[in-house]
């Protein structure tokens, strides 16, 4: 057998077929040599498997996509929160009552319900431009960032992501209000979007920086 | 980190963490994904050799499993289901980005990618020890078809017949694509070798 042979029958043979090259093996140191390089290659890739680890956006990233679809359902803890947010945050520390406002905003806005639809569409087209004039282009969003930036640089570009997601989810669901102030599922959407909003600045204030 | 509670095993912490992952339990998802992230970050990171892609696809993969988390029945590994799922998730990825998953071609002859066959030649240069670093970086350097049955097979461990069914070729296929990228590598250790010596 020559060693073009053997090597068009090679890889029959690492695979544990083709028992008739063993012999061309034992003669030839070439064809030997070659088959130990691919054997140790084999060998040595098993060292590659599990060998590296995500940065921590990924798994931040996951848990505020669980929360965000209810898949994580049991309350946060709350003990860790109070203590460590002026320790930790300082002058950030307003972030959670703001978001906390923001829901209470939300609330007062959507249980003030007109009598009429002529009144809802008087009285939203007053409320509406206050309510959106507050939120919209949230200066907060934005201070929450910079305080991301600074901590945990890599987590800026999720918390972005996440932030531009509910602004825009906000936004659907104000629409929604807007054009019928008595549809509750849209109230109900506004408030959940509102909570979410809620629940990433509490996130990363209390759970997601060192 | 959740870490699995003393005097337990860590079989049995997993199979507590699912059950209580399906109860929406946060800590048990978090335990569940620093369970499997290596695995499944690596793989990633082997098929497509990017860092960025990679952590996309990882999260994309175990978010998948998540949502399905509650049709677990444990009669095969969860880890294996885990697996499939992110081998899944990144061959959709490369076939979106219009990468090749595998060559078609089968023939070994007169093909411009197939290495060159040595004849007579010694090749004491890699017998017994390669350099996981430089392995690494060669297997970075390879095409994505031969990549990503190296990475299946010599790296995760798939058998042929699983590699076939996952990327869509033959058992021959498979095995002939699996030896061009061993011998390609061969090629890249070489060199990078010699240039080191130089």
């Amino acid at each position: 057998m020559t060693c073009a042979e053997f090597q068009r029958e090679l890889p029959e043979y690492l695979e544990g077929g083709a028992p008739q090259l063993r012999d061309h093996l034992n003669m030839c140191p070439s064809c030997s040599g070659l088959v130990a390089s691919l054997e140790s290659i084999s060998r040595e890739a098993r060292q590659l498997q599990a060998s590296e680890e995500p940065s921590p956006r990924v798994w931040n990233s996951i848990e505020i996509a669980l929360r965000q679809e209810k898949l994580i359902r049991e309350p946060r803890p709350r003990n860790t929160l109070v203590p460590s947010l002026f320790q930790r945050w300082g002058a950030m520390a307003w972030a959670v009552p703001v978001a906390a406002a923001l829901l209470v905003v939300v609330g007062i806005s959507l249980y003030q319900r007109p009598s009429s639809p002529t009144d809802a569409r008087q009285r939203t087209a007053g409320n509406t431009p206050a309510v959106t004039a507050k939120f919209a282009g949230d200066p907060s969003d934005e201070q929450l960032l910079q305080e991301v930036s600074r901590r945990a640089p890599l987590m800026r570009d999720a918390y972005e992501r996440n932030l531009k997601d509910v602004n825009d989810y906000i936004k659907d669901a104000q629409d929604s209000v807007n054009a019928d102030p008595n549809d509750e599922e849209a109230q109900q959407a506004l408030i959940d979007a509102y909570g979410q909003k809620s629940m990433i600045y509490e996130m990363a204030l209390d759970r997601s920086l060192p | 980190m959740t870490e699995p509670r003393p005097g337990h095993s860590a079989g049995q912490s997993e199979a507590e963490a699912i059950d209580r992952a399906k109860q929406g339990d946060a800590q048990a998802f978090e335990f569940l994904y620093n369970l499997h992230k290596r695995r499944v970050y690596s793989l990633c990171l082997r098929m497509t050799a990017n860092t960025a892609e990679a952590e996309d696809l990882t999260q994309e993969a175990f978010l998948q499993l998540f949502r399905k988390i509650g049709t677990f029945r444990g009669e095969s590994a969860f880890s294996t289901w885990l697996h499939r799922m992110a081998v899944n998730v990144v061959l959709m990825h490369l076939r979106k980005k219009g990468l090749p998953v595998v060559s078609l071609e089968e023939a070994t002859e007169g093909d411009e990618d197939t290495p060159k066959k040595d004849f007579g030649a010694d090749d004491p240069v890699l017998s017994g020890s390669v350099d996981r670093l430089r392995l690494q970086n060669a297997v970075e350097q390879l095409p994505p078809g031969y990549r990503s049955i190296f990475v299946l097979h010599d790296i995760e461990g798939y058998e042929h017949n699983e590699i076939a069914a996952m990327v869509g070729c033959s058992i021959g296929n498979s095995k002939s694509q699996l030896h061009k990228a061993r011998m390609k590598l061969r090629e890249f250790l070489k060199t990078s070798r010699a240039e080191k010596a130089g």
